[in-house]
């Protein structure tokens, strides 16, 4: 178990230094940092500046320093004239240290925005799997308890056009029905006290939870169909014991191994469904922020963000892991 | 081993059903109304005040008219063109690149193997959406580079399929009498592999168009889809449609394009699912 751990934690360190790079270098390469910093300043050519030959702009408008220094300054500062592995592994240090840089925006340390947005989103991700799991489980139960019958053969539809549905139609769609039509829950997120916080993040999970339960429903089923045609179900059913009690005390257990498998994996669709869900309800979460800080160019925010959830996506997979070689000791051999 | 009972869901996979012609039907019906679309007698779907502002559905206009008083069924159509195109070039990248991947990871096994198998292991553990929003945030966003991007994100799940796949065939007997005889390693893929892959990759096709369909519409509502105004896809109608002002006055102008997106993305779907257990691929990535 020791071994299976070690070599998981290394996977897992391997994996969150290949994904920064990653999101460092296309950043970088693909967006201009410089510009991001100093605006139109980084166009200047410094060269010519200082041959003389063109104008510093700054200077005529009575700045103390002139365009070049500024450009020099930003360049040292943000370590712009590094070449690109190095600056990456300078940012990698400065992350070790727990330094996610400023925002340019802002000068707001990262790390502060995302101790502010963070708890939102982390709610809602919870929320959305409580919600999936809680309706996916009794619905799942219900429809292999008597497979192939009608409330079988109708749930299976169901599940299949749940699972068609994209998430922002679904909160599109919840929000102009019970929030703007019937006003049963806010149509943007309120502020206010816990119970406020909470009923706000109702609708969007289940904007989340609802397709995903659909998902979970179909493993289930399909695994519980499978468990229900063992023999020690038989064996059970032959020393007289409730179907109820088959259901729950025998037959859910060993079938939820493929809905733990496929738990860490829907957790990443979880994440890119939030994004959009807190654009369509208005949560100040991650996702918001991180498309604002796209939007504005802003680098050291972006890389924050993804740096926190795709350590975390990572993270819930290796948990899951865990968890399903804990059940079934066979994985560890594998 | 223990035996597996097979589990089905009550249909013959051996026949394909009217469900599955309804819904193929639907899908053809969508594509050649996108690719026909300039040519039909429709009103221009950019040209503002066509009708008056937020009209309700009606005989003169079928879906209705949105804020700026355009026509909703005529941009519903023009729609497709985008969303149908971007789901359609993303899936054809995910495919080439993905597939080709997939395949010299199945067939040369050992390091191969196990570089290509990180790289997809680090492309799905980025959440996808957060990839796609790095890429078209900081590049000019075209119906190529959209979908371009989208593609990535398809590359890791087809990829893994195809390798799956390879790794089945190329143990089987034919590949062994090819080489026997031979052939060289590119001629065993091109000719001896690629026509047994094709088949489960095939299946999925419709299945990733769903999908990348679906991403481009969340992608729109994080304001990075395909730029202008030109540029009229469903997701984009779905956005301007779903301000709370919008859906109080006039819901029609978000619900038609919502219905349009989740009939196709639905019809994808079943027809995806109905191929893929009539060839009985088993393997499902996505």
């Amino acid at each position: 178990m020791v071994r299976f751990i070690a070599k998981r934690i290394a996977l897992l360190m391997l994996v969150v230094a290949a994904v920064t790079f990653l999101a460092f270098a296309a950043l970088n390469i693909l967006g201009d940092p410089l510009t991001n910093v100093v605006g139109p300043l980084a166009e200047i050519d410094c060269d010519a500046v200082e041959a003389g030959s063109a104008e510093d702009r700054s200077t005529t408008l009575n700045n103390s320093k002139g365009d070049c220094e500024i450009v020099a300054e930003a360049r040292a500062t943000y370590h712009l004239d590094q070449p690109l592995g190095v600056r990456y592994f300078l940012w990698l240090a400065d992350l070790a240290r727990g330094d996610f840089g400023t925002s340019f925006q802002n000068d707001q340390p990262v790390s502060e925005v995302i101790r502010e947005k963070l708890p939102e989103s982390l709610m809602l991700l919870m929320m959305a799997q409580v919600v999936a799991l809680g309706i996916a489980i009794p619905w799942g139960v219900a429809s292999a308890y008597r497979a192939n019958r009608p409330f079988d053969r109708a749930s299976t539809i169901g599940s299949f056009g749940l699972l068609s549905v994209p998430n922002f139609a679904l909160g599109v769609v919840l929000l102009y029905l019970l929030a703007l039509r019937w006003q049963v829950f806010p149509s943007t997120f309120e502020d206010g006290n816990a119970w406020q916080r909470f009923t706000s993040l109702v609708l969007p999970a289940f904007t989340l939870g609802l397709p995903l339960a659909a998902g979970y429903q179909r493993l289930l089923r399909t695994d519980l169909i499978t468990t229900l045609q063992e023999d020690y179900v038989h064996m059970a059913r032959a020393k007289g014991m409730t179907p109820g009690r088959i259901m729950f005390r025998h037959a859910l257990r060993p079938s939820l191994f493929s809905v733990v498998t496929v738990f860490g994996v829907h957790t990443g669709t979880l994440i890119g469904g939030s994004l959009v869900v807190e654009r369509i309800f208005g949560i100040p979460g991650i996702g918001s922020e991180i498309v604002t800080a796209v939007v504005r160019d802003d680098f050291p925010v972006v890389l924050g963000m993804v740096v926190v959830i795709a350590v975390g996506f990572v993270f819930v997979n290796f948990l899951v892991d865990l968890v399903y070689s804990w059940l079934d000791p066979r994985v560890r051999a594998a | 081993m223990k035996a597996k009972a097979k589990v089905t869901d009550g249909v013959s996979a051996r026949r394909l059903g009217f469900g599955f012609w309804l819904a193929a039907g639907w899908v053809l019906f969508i594509t050649l109304a996108a690719l026909l679309a300039p040519l039909l007698p429709l009103t221009d779907p950019t040209d503002v005040g066509v009708g008056g502002p937020r009209l309700s559905p009606s005989g003169d206009w079928l879906f209705g008219t949105d804020a700026l008083g355009r026509d909703v069924f005529s941009r519903t159509i023009h729609g497709a063109r985008v969303s149908l195109a971007v789901g359609g070039f993303a899936i054809g990248f995910g495919m080439i690149f993905g597939g080709g991947l997939g395949m010299l990871a199945g067939f040369f096994r050992g390091r191969v193997d196990h570089v290509i198998g990180f790289a997809f292991f680090v492309l799905l553990s980025f959440p996808a959406l957060v990839l796609a929003i790095l890429i078209t945030a900081t590049l000019e966003r075209s119906l190529l580079v959209v979908s371009f991007t989208l593609g990535i994100l398809a590359i890791a799940p087809v990829g893994r399929l195809a390798r799956a796949a390879t790794l089945v065939y190329a143990e089987r007997e034919f590949v062994a009498a090819a080489r026997v005889l031979g052939a060289r390693s590119g001629r065993i893929m091109v000719r001896e592999l690629l026509p047994n892959v094709a088949i489960p990759m095939g299946a999925l096709t419709l299945l990733g168009m769903a999908v990348t369909v679906v991403a481009e519409g969340a992608l729109a509502f994080l304001g990075l889809s395909v730029a202008g105004d030109e540029a009229i896809s469903w997701g984009k109608m779905i956005v301007d449609g779903s301000g709370v002002r919008d859906l109080q006055q006039s819901p029609h102008v978000a619900m038609f394009p919502i219905a349009t997106m989740f009939s196709t993305v639905l019809a994808l779907n079943f027809v995806g699912d109905r191929i893929r257990e009539y060839f009985d691929v088993r393997e499902l990535a996505f």
